[in-house]
């Protein structure tokens, strides 16, 4: 049983048993940080696990846009689309991230995987056209890049940058309840993010949330 | 170089001689490391003409990854009053007494390539997207792979954060193929006679290794060398940077792939910047800046010419 799931069960025991009561969860778990220093990695899980509890939920539902209105902005071109709902770095050259939700019928899937992923129609054509990476290998910088609070200069080096990014993958894996069953032929609505390099570029969605409709 | 450099040095002269002519603009320093890296070169070419376009005087050192040299070519450019300073470091924490001083002394500092370990000293540090480049790199040497068999890692230069960067880029993805198994992870401090030596030795003690991954261009070039000598021409060979060189040896069928940084545009842009705060007191852009890299293979190489892709 993952971590994740362990903890969830865990959670979900504890407000059974304790109706009424509000579970505090616990900054630090293995009891004895604080004598070490944390190290990059646990630095950036940290910062990570604390922008998912508290700014991820308010700036999805603030950044989110809907599959078909983004689609008809992106066959206007990706600047149009970019300039409407799309997030980048102001550096040249940067590709355009998306905070995407989008509802749909889960038409492929590969749970096996390392990188398990579900391909998920959208716009009713039972054509799959938008990929969500499960994990527990997520590729690419996406999720980091769509979130407008984060800016490399506040950073130490691209080491510590990355590092971020690879967490908030992490995140997003650990966080999301897998379909037990096949889920092909189920609908399910999706949130997250996408980096966008062209605007004919297939859509390869982190997912930040994964519900039943 | 250096007959270049005596020229620049000679028409400062003549400024000073006939202020009539002189560029209005003022003196840009060009301090990179050495220009035997073609990259280099190509960084000190696109900012020294950017520079002259816009107005300004330039003058073009070089650092030889020495930090008390570079030390010293700040030195020089503070007394020759310098208006701005674009540079390639030469290390991470040591660089950063040396941007310091200038910034007390007025003088603004754009750093391309390499950052430092601190924000707020200097006004731009642009470098390329090394994480994703790196990434991409390691995606094409995994398919090129088959996901699977022993391969070498060659590292940069330790003091270099980007020796860093690459690595991690690079094992993030392959570490996820549990067939791909590191066999021997060097460095060769980004030189190619040094990674000549170092395949040498890898190819002894691990005759089986299928593939090498490079931290950068140079290295790859020594690794394919000591390979060629050795009649091992399968060994699949993966670069970063995008030179002429490892563009010439891809479309001859030897090394198999690298990614390109825009070395050119960067070294441009951080002129642009340095003209856009000389004129505005500010770029009006975040300080430090990241440029996507691209992935060059068969399918591309004939569009790459001296750290820049043609449309």
């Amino acid at each position: 049983m993952t971590p994740a799931l362990t903890a969830l069960l865990a959670g979900t025991l504890a407000l059974a048993l304790l109706p009424g009561c509000k579970i505090v969860p616990d900054a630090d778990p293995s009891g004895d940080a604080g004598a070490v220093p944390l190290d990059d990695d646990q630095r950036m899980a940290a910062l990570a696990a604390e922008i998912f509890d508290d700014r991820l939920p308010g700036y999805v539902a603030e950044h989110a846009v809907e599959a078909a209105p983004l689609r008809a902005l992106l066959a206007q071109g990706l600047d149009a689309a970019g300039t409407a709902h799309g997030i980048r770095p102001g550096s040249e050259g940067s590709p355009w991230n998306f905070v995407l939700r989008a509802e749909g019928e889960v038409v492929g899937a590969d749970l096996a995987s390392r990188a398990a992923h579900l391909d998920l129609d959208t716009d009713g054509d039972g054509q799959g056209d938008l990929t969500l990476q499960l994990g527990p290998v997520i590729r690419g910088t996406a999720l980091r890049d769509a979130l407008d609070f984060l800016t490399f200069t506040d950073f130490r080096d691209q080491i510590e940058y990355a590092k971020l990014a690879r967490a908030l993958n992490d995140q997003a894996h650990q966080r999301l309840s897998l379909p037990a069953d096949d889920p092909v032929g189920q609908r399910l609505i999706v949130e997250g993010a996408m980096t966008l390099p062209a605007a004919d570029a297939p859509w390869v969605l982190v997912p930040t949330s994964l519900a039943a409709p | 170089m250096s007959l270049k450099r005596r020229l620049m040095i000679s028409a400062l002269g003549l400024a000073v001689a006939m202020p009539g002519i002189a560029a209005a603009e003022g003196l840009i320093a060009i301090i990179t490391p050495s220009h035997d890296n073609p990259f280099f070169k190509a960084e000190a070419v696109g900012a020294e003409a950017r520079a002259q376009e816009l107005g300004y005087e330039t003058v073009v050192m070089v650092h030889d990854d020495d930090p008390n040299k570079q030390s010293e070519l700040y030195n020089t450019a503070i007394a020759r009053g310098a208006v701005a300073i674009i540079l390639d470091n030469a290390g991470a924490d040591a660089t950063v007494a040396a941007v310091q001083r200038a910034k007390d002394a007025g003088i603004p500092s754009f750093l391309i390539d390499r950052e430092i370990k601190e924000s707020g000293i200097a006004v731009s540090q642009i470098v390329s997207n090394n994480y994703q480049g790196a990434q991409l790199g390691a995606e094409e040497f995994v398919r090129l792979m088959g996901e699977t068999g022993q391969y070498a890692e060659l590292l940069g230069r330790e003091a270099d954060t980007n020796a860093g960067i690459r690595s991690s880029g690079y094992h993030d993805i392959i570490d996820q193929y549990p067939d791909m198994e590191m066999a021997a992870q060097q460095t060769a401090n980004w030189s190619q006679t040094e990674a000549y030596t170092v395949m040498e030795t890898i190819l002894q003690a691990q005759p089986d290794i299928k593939g090498v991954i490079s931290g950068n261009d140079t290295m790859a070039m020594g690794a394919w060398a000591a390979l060629e000598a050795a009649g091992r021409t399968d060994v699949i060979v993966v670069g970063f940077d995008g030179s002429n060189d490892v563009r010439d040896s891809i479309k001859a069928g030897g090394i198999k792939a690298t990614v390109l940084q825009p070395a050119f545009r960067q070294a441009q842009l951080a002129v642009e910047q340095a003209d856009a705060y000389l004129r505005n007191g500010t770029t009006g852009l975040e300080e430090k800046q990241l440029m996507d890299c691209v992935l060059i293979n068969g399918d591309n190489a004939d569009k790459l010419e001296t750290f820049a892709l043609a449309e």
